[in-house]
């Protein structure tokens, strides 16, 4: 009985996956069917999450490595680095140029792969997505190497320190200085975040969220008692003088390092350890970094 | 109070700029989805059964599932399956990609509601008109169509309204439409972080449009009220 149920369900995703290959775009119906079988296969792994991840770049994969990354990228003469708006990482500038210290970062490796950098907002849950069906090259905006990272994306050496840090509203921010009291709280995190990871690991109840912006509006609200979100981040958004004047940050739940990631397979990931030890080696990577006020957290290459 | 004045003008500017981009993405999926729908319910009715079977069964798995899923699979499939990426990264690409998902669900939903129209008109009158020697296709064009339009025109400016909205759910593959913008400024963008207004002001945009529409809507029922 379940086996029926199976097959017809693949049957069913292969018709769907055919129609809308036909009619949306030149692949022919039989080359459409053969791949949805492929991904068949991959769609069921899916629950199993890390998984799930290996399966779905093993297309991605396999083309990789028949030519290069950098072959790849400097045929069409772009790198395109996936961002979100996260200041001061990346984020745009009065004139709507994209700034920040990962930005500028990443256009001085472009240009030192002798292409254009073109910067592409993302959802930031759909980055493997982005980055597997080549519709960006990197993901460069200040991502905590966790083991889900990791296991998904070829990533190069971390070049930043971070930390989780719990945000309460001010006037209850004594009562949580340590981990203990953290047991009765429902906390939003982002949605496959590190704060999620961490705060899952202390046993606390979470309520997932789909940004760290989202996390915050929650407390903000109240529809959360708290939230966890990059202490870099947390710097830039709460106490006085930005949008959330009400909240604060208290403890630190972790430290964890920022990457940047690559597909898997790609030899970009190596070019760019080379291109953070040259540029830390000659002080323009600290100068960047003092630009943006994240020399504390710079990690020596 | 203050903050809110100076922060105003840059938050309407984006929004400005994400509504275009809403905008955009509507009127270019009303003129794929209108003539691409009226195929499509020719197909649903033909009387050449293999080609009327499929028709129905591509209309039932496109209304049968999430337009976000589509979204999804219509943007990132290319590149994750066949190792071609045909849209590319950029905001052209988005756009097509979502462009492309919206017509097909859309030409689905509407060929329904044109074949309900044209269905809806009394078989005699075709009868009538090839006793008269009228060929199909000029009854089609003379006598059907003109009763058609006036019949669909309440559904139309159901699903059209509803459009505008579900025009929001690009978003998936980062269009950056209006929805986009709001939602920037909480995580914050050109200076402006941890401002939820913005997002909720988007409401006010669709709202003015859908009003509009609705009064263009009343205005042409109307103006089709000549026989009943």
């Amino acid at each position: 009985m379940k086996k029926n149920i199976a097959l017809m369900l693949a049957l069913l995703m292969m018709a769907s996956l055919t129609a809308c290959s036909s009619s949306s775009d030149s692949a022919s119906d039989t080359t459409a069917a053969e791949t949805a079988a492929e991904t068949t296969a991959a769609e069921t792994a899916d629950d199993e999450e890390s998984s799930a991840a290996e399966e779905d770049t093993t297309a991605a994969e396999s083309a990789a490595a028949e030519d290069s990354d950098l072959a790849y990228i400097q045929e069409k003469g772009t790198l395109v680095v996936g961002i979100t708006d996260f200041e001061p990482m990346d984020y745009k500038d009065a004139d709507g140029n994209w700034i920040g210290f990962d930005a500028d970062m990443a256009t001085a490796f472009a240009e030192s792969l002798g292409v254009e950098v073109e910067f592409v907002e993302i959802d930031w849950d759909n980055k493997i997505l982005e980055l597997n069906s080549k519709s960006i090259d990197c993901v460069w905006n200040g991502m905590t190497l966790t083991s889900e990272v990791t296991s998904s994306m070829d990533c190069s050496n971390a070049y930043c320190n971070n930390a989780q840090v719990l945000i309460v509203p001010s006037d209850v921010a004594d009562q949580y200085q340590d981990t203990d009291s953290l047991a009765d709280l429902t906390i939003a995190v982002e949605a496959g975040s590190a704060g999620e990871e961490v705060v899952t690991e202390l046993g606390v109840a979470t309520t997932a969220v789909s940004s760290q912006a989202d996390a915050l509006m929650e407390v903000a609200a109240g529809t959360s008692d708290a939230a966890v979100i990059d202490a870099l981040m947390a710097a830039a958004m709460v106490g006085e003088g930005t949008g959330y004047e009400d909240l604060t940050y208290t403890i630190s739940l972790n430290s964890e390092e920022y990457g940047v990631g690559f597909r898997t397979g790609s030899d970009l990931a190596e070019l760019l350890n080379t291109f953070f030890s040259e540029s830390y080696a000659d002080g323009s990577m600290l100068e960047i970094a003092e630009t943006y006020g994240v020399q504390a957290a710079l990690i020596e290459q | 109070m203050d903050l809110f004045l100076e922060q105003f003008p840059i938050v309407i500017r984006s929004l400005n700029v994400g509504f275009l981009q809403t905008l955009r993405l509507f009127f270019v999926t009303l003129i794929g989805a209108l003539p691409l729908g009226l195929l499509i319910s020719f197909g649903s009715m033909s009387r050449f059964q293999p080609l009327n079977t499929l028709t129905r069964i591509f209309v039932w798995i496109i209304r049968g599932t999430p337009l976000m899923i589509q979204l999804l699979i219509v943007y990132y499939f290319p590149g994750l399956v066949l190792g071609n990426a045909i849209w590319g990264g950029g905001e052209t690409g988005r756009f097509l990609a979502a462009s492309t998902a919206f017509i097909i669900n859309y030409a689905c939903y509407f060929s329904e509601i044109y074949r309900g129209g044209i269905q809806g008109i009394p078989v005699g009158q075709t009868e009538a008109g090839l006793v008269l020697g009228m060929t199909r296709s000029q009854i089609f064009f003379k006598v059907t169509l003109l009763q058609m339009i006036k019949r669909i025109v309440p559904p139309m400016s159901n699903e059209i309204i509803t459009l505008i909205k579900d025009t929001s759910l690009a978003r998936i593959i980062a269009l950056q439409e209006i929805i986009w913008a709001g939602q920037s400024f909480m995580k914050g963008s050109q200076g402006i972080s941890g401002v939820i207004w913005p997002l909720f002001f988007t409401a006010v945009y669709y709202l003015v449009c859908n009003g509009i529409l609705t009064l263009f809507f009343g205005w042409l029922e109307k103006k089709l009220d000549y026989f009943r």
